[in-house]
């Protein structure tokens, strides 16, 4: 029967009833039945219509009332669970802590990967824009930045680009109200900016005619610099910047852009006439934009046979060509890598719901009597349900939430340690769309979690439970299920364990590496002094002005120079040919080596042992003979048996070859990164060379990095005007170098501990809902005797049982997959014993903990309750 | 047959929950008490009184329950609600007011 008819048929027999009466009165006094009746019926009025609005009214009373009833049962399960939740804080806190690093870990991967890949690039059409490079046309192999002369080749005579362009490295020095800066720009020339598909975001691009040489200056600001420096002043367009001495005028902002790596300005580049010519000093970034219609094979061809044509016409000349679409360029490394963190992540997600389902059907078996009572006492199975998934749900908001923080967090900290270089990492934010999705990735964990043990609960235990009272959740063979789950988290969780452990191993291999040099308390200063010093005796002069401005820091204990600092990001690569006197055709007597200049002093300055022969000196100067020191290695490379001190070297770097005579050999250094073996290393002396650029190097009384800002004061007490190129203490050019190992060790390390805590988690969940199966038996064995200590132990037995499985598995997996990280690892083997040892007890300690409570807690069976229970 | 008969459809809620304060009653019950208080001046129209019963009963003025009769046959009583009981005293006062109200009205040389 429906409801409507239900009510109708009540509202019929109350009308009936009335009518009934009615016509008893009337008969009373005298009526006969017939008129009675229809007297009766007059008096009534219209049956229809009443019935009609009466059962109307019911229907609707009914219904709001059901309504009520069913927010308020809501309310009543929101608060039922949220006192469940509070009466086993341990277990909901564990549950709570599965879930926040599980959606935590998620969350953050995901906003990573919704910043560099979703996002869409800022370049219009970038399927047609291709990065242009140059290859060794030899081994055909390398990309390598494009010499001028052959990006002009390429643009005069391709066909299958609607625009190409370059962009070249640059400097500026910005003077004005505060210290001269030096800024770094890109000179771009035409067709750049049409070939990226860019334009400014305010003002205007350079017109045809600023690209031509002694135009009106003009530079357009980089975003970053736009936002960073000026604030994104929106009334910069139009007013001008001192650059090198002369006013120029700000013609707009371009976007922010990955590619070229981003740098503080945009000029014109116009080419100079030897730069026509110039085909082996490549530092140009080259892009095109194909034709609609072409593709890339074709522009490919192309390109490779004006290659040809330039080899054929220039024999000097050996470079390939080869084109990498712009968004591979910046994308085609990282993809894959944060394809498989998501995946990562996805998995530590779904392992946090098994989790928290173990945990679940822990706590339902502890109230299984309470919530079968519930159920007997006409509690309808709807509601029992709905009251153990609004418990799933709210767990799983509070494990949002707390993930929410985990991963704002984890993005601050990634950001922060992120090495520079990585693309689109300003694009990353925990915002709308991350934020959605961790919503959704919430409500979905709810679901995976919680209905699964609910409806099993609710359909299986609420009868039984009554009928019997000891029924067990889950049959053995869900049991052996739930086994192999925590076993393969336990495995997979070492086997990240293992990554980390090899990652951090090869870190503190790479620490202990002795570069060759002081570390601490070492600040380096770097100038270029070409312009206000054209001559290399005035230049001299300033160079020993400012030595002894900074020795007079009472913070200072010694100062010397060098060309370029080991580990420095703009060290100046030259590399040149040494060879010994007199035998310069000689192979064995040839070398190819780094060429520094440094001052007398640099060598003790920096702890580089002197091992034979003397250190420069201030009569080793312009007029004295020519000198030269070599590196330990360069030394028994050019004379493996002989001494070399007083032998002569022909040097061929800076200018036309020139002897030298050796006058001491110093110790190797690791000059490019801990990791990179020691360079042959050739110095000659500040004095007798033509250098342009000086890099001060202080030795300071503590901290070198506190010192810095009165260090750079006086460099500009002995010149206002002069621009600080770069400024850092040692320790931190060092700690630059390591950045990128330092984020892949951290990434795994956060990785590998969340895998950890969750198998701990799962450990725990597991055996203590075996424990709880187990509660009859150890009463019956504490009722027989055994100590409670005995029990403690069975239970700890089958928690160690669980833990060495998944730690054999876990290690033979690892030792398969660790050679795949050979390249990340610094002289550390990917099965290095001791770190599989460490991690294995690590992980087994953390299983025996997990599993400790309820070993406890079995222990403190009640014989007599876990009988009668 | 009655005078009152528009007047009296105004007051219909008014003389259901006076009457109901005397006790839960089923609904030809109510219109009993009605006709034998007031003398059989205020004749109700019974379908109406039972269109207004359920209203109330929707509004939560009354509640109603299946119960038997004299008879024994199974009848509907109505209750007063706590809701029912505050909305009797408020009409009543009003009520009064417009009664006093209109008699000053009607009162020669008032």
């Amino acid at each position: 029967m429906t409801e409507r008819r239900r009510i109708e048929s009540e509202v019929d027999e109350e009308i009936r009833f009335h009518i009934e009466m009615r016509v008893r009165e009337l008969e009373r006094a005298g009526w006969p039945f017939a008129q009675a009746r229809a007297e009766a019926l007059r008096r009534f009025g219209s049956v229809v219509e009443t019935r009609a609005v009466c059962s109307a009214s019911d229907l609707r009373k009914e219904r709001r009332m059901r309504m009520r009833g069913m927010v308020a049962g809501t309310v009543q399960d929101v608060m039922t669970a949220l006192r469940a939740l509070r009466q086993q804080p341990g277990h909901t806190a564990a549950m709570v802590l599965a879930l926040a690093l599980g959606v935590g870990s998620a969350t953050a991967i995901f906003s990573v990967a919704d910043g560099v890949l979703l996002r869409p690039l800022p370049y219009a059409d970038v399927a047609r824009v291709m990065t242009i490079w140059e290859t060794d046309a030899r081994t055909g192999g390398g990309l390598r930045t494009v010499a001028p002369a052959n990006f002009l080749d390429w643009q005069e005579r391709q066909r299958t680009f609607e625009a190409i362009g370059l962009a070249e490295p640059f400097g500026f020095d910005l003077t004005g109200d505060g210290p001269p800066e030096s800024l770094r720009a890109w000179a771009v020339s035409s067709g750049f900016f049409d070939a990226l598909g860019v334009r400014p975001v305010t003002g205007r691009a350079f017109a045809a005619a600023e690209y031509a040489s002694g135009a009106a200056r003009v530079v357009l600001l980089s975003y970053g610099f736009w936002q960073t420096r000026l604030g994104g002043d929106p009334g910069i367009v139009g007013t001008t910047l001192d650059l090198d001495g002369a006013a120029t005028t700000v013609i707009g902002v371009m976007p922010a852009l990955d590619h070229p790596e981003p740098r503080d300005l945009w000029a014109p580049k116009w080419f100079r006439d030897y730069e026509r010519f110039d085909r082996e000093d490549g530092h140009d970034i080259v892009v095109g934009r194909l034709r609609a219609g072409s593709t890339a094979q074709a522009a490919q061809s192309e390109l490779a046979g004006i290659a040809r044509t330039i080899a054929a016409e220039n024999p000097a000349a050996n470079s390939g060509v080869s084109m990498v679409p712009l968004e591979t360029h910046l994308l085609g490394s990282v993809r894959p890598a944060l394809l498989v963190l998501l995946a990562a992540t996805g998995l530590l997600l779904l392992i946090a719901c098994v989790d928290v389902a173990g945990l679940l059907l822990v706590r339902y078996g502890d109230r299984r009597r309470d919530l079968a009572v519930r159920a007997a006492i006409g509690a309808p199975r709807g509601r029992l349900l709905g009251q153990l998934l609004a418990e799933s749900l709210l767990l799983a908001l509070l494990g949002g939430a707390a993930g929410i923080l985990i991963a704002a967090l984890g993005v601050r900290a990634m950001l922060q340690v992120a090495p520079d270089g990585l693309p689109r990492m300003d694009a990353i934010a925990l915002d709308g769309r991350p934020l959605v999705f961790s919503l959704a990735v919430t409500l979905l964990t709810a679901l995976l979690f919680g209905v699964g043990p609910a409806l099993r609960f609710a359909r299986t235990e609420a009868s039984a439970a009554l009928a019997g009272g000891r029924t067990m959740t889950g049959s053995r063979r869900t049991l052996r299920v739930r086994s192999l789950l925590v076993i393969a988290q336990i495995a997979l969780a070492l086997v990240l364990l293992v990554g980390a452990g090899l990652l951090a191993r090869s870190f503190a291999r790479l620490l202990d590496n002795d570069p060759g040099f002081a570390v601490t308390d070492r600040a380096t200063l770097q100038l270029f002094i070409a312009d206000r010093a054209p001559t290399p005796a005035a230049r001299m002069s300033r160079i020993r002005a400012w030595h002894d401005h900074l020795l007079d820091h009472p913070g200072v204990t010694a100062v010397a120079e060098v060309s370029a600092l080991p580990f420095h990001p703009t060290q100046i690569d030259v590399v040149g040919p040494v060879a010994i006197e007199g035998r310069t055709a000689d192979p064995d007597a040839r070398a190819s080596a780094q060429s520094s200049i440094a001052s007398p002093g640099y060598f003790a300055l920096m702890d580089i042992a002197l091992r034979q022969g003397r250190d420069f000196t201030q009569a080793d100067d312009a007029d004295a003979a020519r000198v030269a020191i070599l590196s330990a290695s360069l030394a028994r490379r050019l004379f493996p048996a002989e001494d070399p001190i007083g032998r002569s070297v022909v040097v061929g770097v800076m200018g036309r070859p020139q002897a030298r005579e050796i006058v001491g050999v110093v110790e190797d250094i690791r000059a490019i990164a801990l990791d990179s073996e020691p360079r042959l290393e050739l110095y000659i002396p500040y004095a007798q060379s033509s250098a342009t650029s000086v890099t001060f190097v202080a030795r300071t009384q503590g901290s070198a990095a506190a010192l810095m800002p009165s260090l750079r004061e006086r460099i500009w007490d002995v010149d206002p005007g002069q621009t600080i190129h770069h400024a850092a203490t040692v320790e931190s050019l060092i700690g630059s170098t390591l950045a990128l190992r330092r984020f892949n060790l951290l990434l795994l390390a956060a990785f590998s501990l969340a895998a950890a805590a969750l198998a701990a988690i799962g450990v725990h969940g597991l055996i203590t809902f075996a424990a709880r199966a187990r509660t009859p038996e150890f009463g019956v064995r504490l009722a027989l005797g055994a100590t409670r200590a005995t029990i403690t132990l069975i239970v700890l037995r089958q928690a160690t049982v669980l833990a060495l499985t998944g730690i054999l598995v876990g290690i033979a997996a690892a030792a398969a997959l660790s050679r795949f990280m050979n390249a990340m690892l610094y002289e550390t083997t990917p099965t290095d014993p001791g770190t599989y040892i460490v991690l294995a007890l690590l992980m087994l300690v953390a299983a025996l903990a997990a599993a400790a409570v309820p070993a406890v807690q079995a222990a403190c069976t009640h014989p007599a309750r876990a009988l009668t229970r | 047959m009655n005078e009152f008969a528009n007047l009296v459809r105004g007051t219909l809620h008014i003389l259901i929950l006076r009457t109901l304060q005397d006790g839960p009653q089923h609904g030809y019950g109510i219109a009993a008490r009605v006709a034998a208080a007031s003398r059989g001046d205020l004749g109700i129209e019974d379908g109406a009184l039972y269109q207004a019963l359920h209203r109330m009963e929707e509004r939560g003025w009354v509640e109603s329950e299946w119960g038997h009769a004299e008879t024994g046959k199974r009848a509907r009583y109505y209750r007063l609600t706590r809701a029912g009981r505050q909305r009797l005293r408020s009409e009543l006062a009003t009520w009064t007011r417009y009664v006093r109200a209109v008699d000053r009205v009607l009162e020669p040389g008032g």
